[in-house]
Protein backbone atom coordinates (compact mmCIF):
# COMPACT_ATOMS: atom_id res chain seq x y z
CA UNK A 1 0.00 0.00 0.00
CA UNK A 2 1.53 3.37 -1.44
CA UNK A 3 1.46 6.11 1.21
CA UNK A 4 -0.53 8.92 0.05
CA UNK A 5 0.69 11.56 -2.41
CA UNK A 6 0.76 15.09 -1.92
CA UNK A 7 -2.71 15.75 -3.65
CA UNK A 8 -4.10 13.05 -1.69
CA UNK A 9 -2.76 14.57 1.71
CA UNK A 10 -4.11 17.55 1.08
CA UNK A 11 -7.71 16.26 -0.14
CA UNK A 12 -7.54 14.75 3.58
CA UNK A 13 -6.56 17.31 5.74
CA UNK A 14 -9.61 19.59 3.60
CA UNK A 15 -12.11 16.95 4.71
CA UNK A 16 -10.91 16.87 8.18
CA UNK A 17 -10.69 20.25 8.32
CA UNK A 18 -14.21 20.99 6.80
CA UNK A 19 -15.75 17.79 9.06
CA UNK A 20 -13.94 19.77 12.45
CA UNK A 21 -15.42 23.33 11.20
CA UNK A 22 -18.60 22.02 11.36
CA UNK A 23 -18.36 20.44 14.87
CA UNK A 24 -17.50 23.80 16.12
CA UNK A 25 -20.46 25.33 14.34
CA UNK A 26 -22.47 22.95 16.16
CA UNK A 27 -20.88 22.26 19.76
CA UNK A 28 -19.26 19.17 19.07
CA UNK A 29 -22.67 17.36 18.04
CA UNK A 30 -21.49 15.06 15.34
CA UNK A 31 -25.11 13.63 14.22
CA UNK A 32 -25.18 17.08 12.81
CA UNK A 33 -21.95 16.48 10.48
CA UNK A 34 -22.95 12.35 9.07
CA UNK A 35 -21.96 13.46 5.51
CA UNK A 36 -18.62 15.40 6.48
CA UNK A 37 -17.53 12.87 8.39
CA UNK A 38 -18.00 9.89 5.88
CA UNK A 39 -16.21 12.26 3.63
CA UNK A 40 -13.36 13.14 6.24
CA UNK A 41 -13.13 9.21 6.57
CA UNK A 42 -13.26 8.49 2.92
CA UNK A 43 -10.15 10.52 2.02
CA UNK A 44 -8.26 9.32 4.74
CA UNK A 45 -6.54 6.27 5.86
CA UNK A 46 -8.27 4.61 8.23
CA UNK A 47 -4.88 4.56 10.66
CA UNK A 48 -4.76 8.66 9.80
CA UNK A 49 -8.58 9.37 10.89
CA UNK A 50 -7.74 7.76 14.30
CA UNK A 51 -5.02 10.00 14.83
CA UNK A 52 -6.69 13.22 13.88
CA UNK A 53 -9.75 12.06 16.11
CA UNK A 54 -6.92 11.87 18.93
CA UNK A 55 -5.58 15.30 17.95
CA UNK A 56 -9.46 16.90 18.12
CA UNK A 57 -9.35 15.60 21.68
CA UNK A 58 -6.13 16.78 23.18
CA UNK A 59 -6.77 19.98 21.30
CA UNK A 60 -10.26 20.13 23.07
CA UNK A 61 -8.67 19.00 26.15
CA UNK A 62 -6.23 21.80 25.56
CA UNK A 63 -8.47 24.62 25.51
CA UNK A 64 -10.27 23.43 27.94
CA UNK A 65 -7.45 23.01 30.62
CA UNK A 66 -6.95 26.84 29.25
CA UNK A 67 -10.27 28.37 29.85
CA UNK A 68 -11.45 26.51 33.09
CA UNK A 69 -8.10 25.24 34.73
CA UNK A 70 -7.09 21.55 35.77
CA UNK A 71 -9.44 19.90 38.10
CA UNK A 72 -8.02 16.25 39.56
CA UNK A 73 -10.44 13.46 39.02
CA UNK A 74 -12.71 13.31 42.08
CA UNK A 75 -11.35 9.92 43.83
CA UNK A 76 -7.95 10.90 42.90
CA UNK A 77 -5.77 10.67 46.14
CA UNK A 78 -8.21 9.89 48.80
CA UNK A 79 -6.34 7.16 51.33
CA UNK B 1 29.34 6.19 14.45
CA UNK B 2 29.48 6.26 10.78
CA UNK B 3 25.88 4.58 9.08
CA UNK B 4 25.53 3.28 6.05
CA UNK B 5 22.35 3.69 4.25
CA UNK B 6 20.65 4.45 0.68
CA UNK B 7 19.46 7.10 -1.29
CA UNK B 8 15.99 7.53 -3.05
CA UNK B 9 18.26 6.25 -6.14
CA UNK B 10 19.65 3.03 -4.66
CA UNK B 11 23.01 5.09 -4.09
CA UNK B 12 25.13 4.13 -0.76
CA UNK B 13 25.62 7.15 1.49
CA UNK B 14 27.87 6.78 4.34
CA UNK B 15 27.46 9.81 7.20
CA UNK B 16 31.02 10.74 6.22
CA UNK B 17 29.77 11.89 2.52
CA UNK B 18 27.96 14.57 4.00
CA UNK B 19 31.62 15.73 5.64
CA UNK B 20 32.78 19.47 4.60
CA UNK B 21 28.57 19.97 4.03
CA UNK B 22 26.24 21.62 6.64
CA UNK B 23 23.01 19.35 6.71
CA UNK B 24 19.53 20.25 7.93
CA UNK B 25 17.80 16.01 9.00
CA UNK B 26 14.94 15.40 9.76
CA UNK B 27 13.72 11.86 10.65
CA UNK B 28 10.23 10.85 9.77
CA UNK B 29 8.22 8.07 7.46
CA UNK B 30 6.07 8.59 4.35
CA UNK B 31 2.85 7.30 6.05
CA UNK B 32 2.47 9.96 8.54
CA UNK B 33 -0.29 12.09 8.58
CA UNK B 34 0.59 15.59 8.78
CA UNK B 35 3.54 16.54 11.36
CA UNK B 36 6.36 15.01 8.60
CA UNK B 37 5.55 16.73 5.67
CA UNK B 38 4.55 19.96 7.81
CA UNK B 39 7.79 19.69 9.18
CA UNK B 40 9.81 18.93 5.92
CA UNK B 41 7.84 22.03 3.89
CA UNK B 42 9.53 23.97 6.92
CA UNK B 43 12.80 22.32 6.08
CA UNK B 44 12.32 23.06 2.32
CA UNK B 45 11.66 26.74 3.11
CA UNK B 46 14.51 27.27 5.47
CA UNK B 47 16.94 25.91 2.47
CA UNK B 48 15.10 28.15 0.15
CA UNK B 49 15.55 30.95 2.83
CA UNK B 50 19.28 30.28 2.99
CA UNK B 51 19.86 29.45 -1.25
CA UNK B 52 18.67 32.96 -1.65
CA UNK B 53 21.39 34.99 0.23
CA UNK B 54 24.84 35.08 -1.53
CA UNK B 55 27.89 34.03 0.08
CA UNK B 56 26.18 31.30 2.16
CA UNK B 57 27.63 27.48 1.74
CA UNK B 58 25.16 25.44 0.61
CA UNK B 59 22.61 23.42 2.92
CA UNK B 60 22.08 19.88 2.44
CA UNK B 61 18.37 18.51 3.55
CA UNK B 62 18.01 15.41 4.48
CA UNK B 63 15.40 13.34 5.06
CA UNK B 64 15.91 9.62 6.61
CA UNK B 65 13.14 7.22 7.51
CA UNK B 66 12.01 5.41 11.00
CA UNK B 67 9.93 3.15 8.84
CA UNK B 68 12.63 1.10 6.77
CA UNK B 69 10.01 -1.86 6.25
CA UNK B 70 7.78 0.28 4.04
CA UNK B 71 9.91 3.30 3.19
CA UNK B 72 12.47 1.72 0.23
CA UNK B 73 14.11 3.46 -2.25
CA UNK B 74 11.21 3.70 -4.54
CA UNK B 75 8.66 5.24 -1.67
CA UNK B 76 11.49 8.16 -0.82
CA UNK B 77 11.45 9.20 -3.88
CA UNK B 78 7.98 9.87 -4.64
CA UNK B 79 7.74 11.45 -1.06
CA UNK B 80 10.96 13.98 -0.95
CA UNK B 81 10.01 15.07 -4.49
CA UNK B 82 7.05 17.59 -3.47
CA UNK B 83 9.61 19.29 -0.47
CA UNK B 84 12.61 20.40 -2.62
CA UNK B 85 14.52 19.37 -5.46
CA UNK B 86 17.60 18.40 -3.37
CA UNK B 87 16.32 16.96 -0.71
CA UNK B 88 17.91 13.68 0.23
CA UNK B 89 15.77 10.22 1.33
CA UNK B 90 17.97 7.50 2.82
CA UNK B 91 16.65 4.30 4.07
CA UNK B 92 17.91 1.37 4.47
CA UNK B 93 17.83 -2.36 6.74
CA UNK B 94 16.22 -2.09 9.83
CA UNK B 95 19.70 -2.23 11.64
CA UNK B 96 21.19 0.40 9.65
CA UNK B 97 18.15 2.87 10.18
CA UNK B 98 17.87 1.96 14.50
CA UNK B 99 21.69 2.97 14.54
CA UNK B 100 21.68 6.08 12.23
CA UNK B 101 18.64 6.66 14.29
CA UNK B 102 20.09 6.19 17.46
CA UNK B 103 23.10 8.63 16.58
CA UNK B 104 20.82 11.52 17.47
CA UNK B 105 18.97 10.26 20.07
CA UNK B 106 15.33 9.91 17.90
CA UNK B 107 12.94 7.75 19.42
CA UNK B 108 11.04 5.56 17.20
CA UNK B 109 8.32 3.16 18.08
CA UNK B 110 5.83 1.78 15.45
CA UNK B 111 2.42 1.20 16.14
CA UNK B 112 -0.18 -1.34 15.75
CA UNK B 113 -1.32 -2.76 12.53
CA UNK B 114 -4.71 -2.00 11.57
CA UNK B 115 -6.53 -4.65 9.75
CA UNK B 116 -4.65 -3.26 6.01
CA UNK B 117 -1.64 -3.52 7.89
CA UNK B 118 -1.27 0.04 7.94
CA UNK B 119 0.16 1.34 11.02
CA UNK B 120 1.71 5.15 12.14
CA UNK B 121 5.32 5.61 13.51
CA UNK B 122 5.42 7.76 17.01
CA UNK B 123 8.96 9.59 16.76
CA UNK B 124 11.34 12.87 18.00
CA UNK B 125 9.91 15.75 16.11
CA UNK B 126 13.04 17.75 15.58
CA UNK B 127 14.97 19.26 12.71
CA UNK B 128 18.81 18.69 13.29
CA UNK B 129 21.77 21.24 12.27
CA UNK B 130 24.77 19.12 11.43
CA UNK B 131 28.25 21.10 10.78
CA UNK B 132 30.82 20.40 8.01
CA UNK B 133 32.46 18.40 10.37
CA UNK B 134 29.20 15.97 10.73
CA UNK B 135 29.10 16.77 14.23
CA UNK B 136 25.55 17.80 15.89
CA UNK B 137 25.22 21.61 16.20
CA UNK B 138 21.50 22.91 17.14
CA UNK B 139 18.07 21.23 16.68
CA UNK B 140 14.58 22.87 16.16
CA UNK B 141 11.38 21.80 17.34
CA UNK B 142 8.09 22.33 15.91
CA UNK B 143 7.73 25.67 17.21
CA UNK B 144 10.40 27.26 15.39
CA UNK B 145 9.39 28.58 12.20
CA UNK B 146 11.67 28.54 8.72
CA UNK B 147 13.04 31.77 9.46
CA UNK B 148 14.56 31.21 12.97
CA UNK B 149 15.97 28.14 11.76
CA UNK B 150 17.42 29.89 8.82
CA UNK B 151 18.52 32.51 10.65
CA UNK B 152 19.87 30.01 13.57
CA UNK B 153 22.01 28.32 10.65
CA UNK B 154 23.65 31.59 9.34
CA UNK B 155 24.55 32.29 13.14
CA UNK B 156 26.04 29.27 12.91
CA UNK B 157 27.68 29.53 9.32
CA UNK B 158 29.34 32.85 10.76
CA UNK B 159 30.79 31.54 13.61
CA UNK B 160 31.79 28.11 12.86
CA UNK B 161 35.43 26.75 13.81
CA UNK B 162 36.51 23.41 12.61
CA UNK B 163 36.80 20.69 15.51
CA UNK B 164 38.05 18.44 13.90
CA UNK B 165 40.70 18.32 10.69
Amino acid sequence: MSAPTMEERKACWGARDEFWQCLDRHADDASKCEKLRLSFESRCPQQWVKHFDRRRDFLKYKRKLETEGYHPPEDAGKS
Amino acid sequence: GDFQLLDQDGRRRRKSDFRGRWVLLYFGFTHCPDVCPEELEKLSRAVRLLEREPGLPPVQPLFITVDPERDDAAALGRYVRDFHPRLLGLTGSAEEVRAAGAAYRVYASAGPKDEDGDYVVDHTVLIYLLGPDGLFLDYYGRSKTDAQIAQSVRRHMETYEPLLD
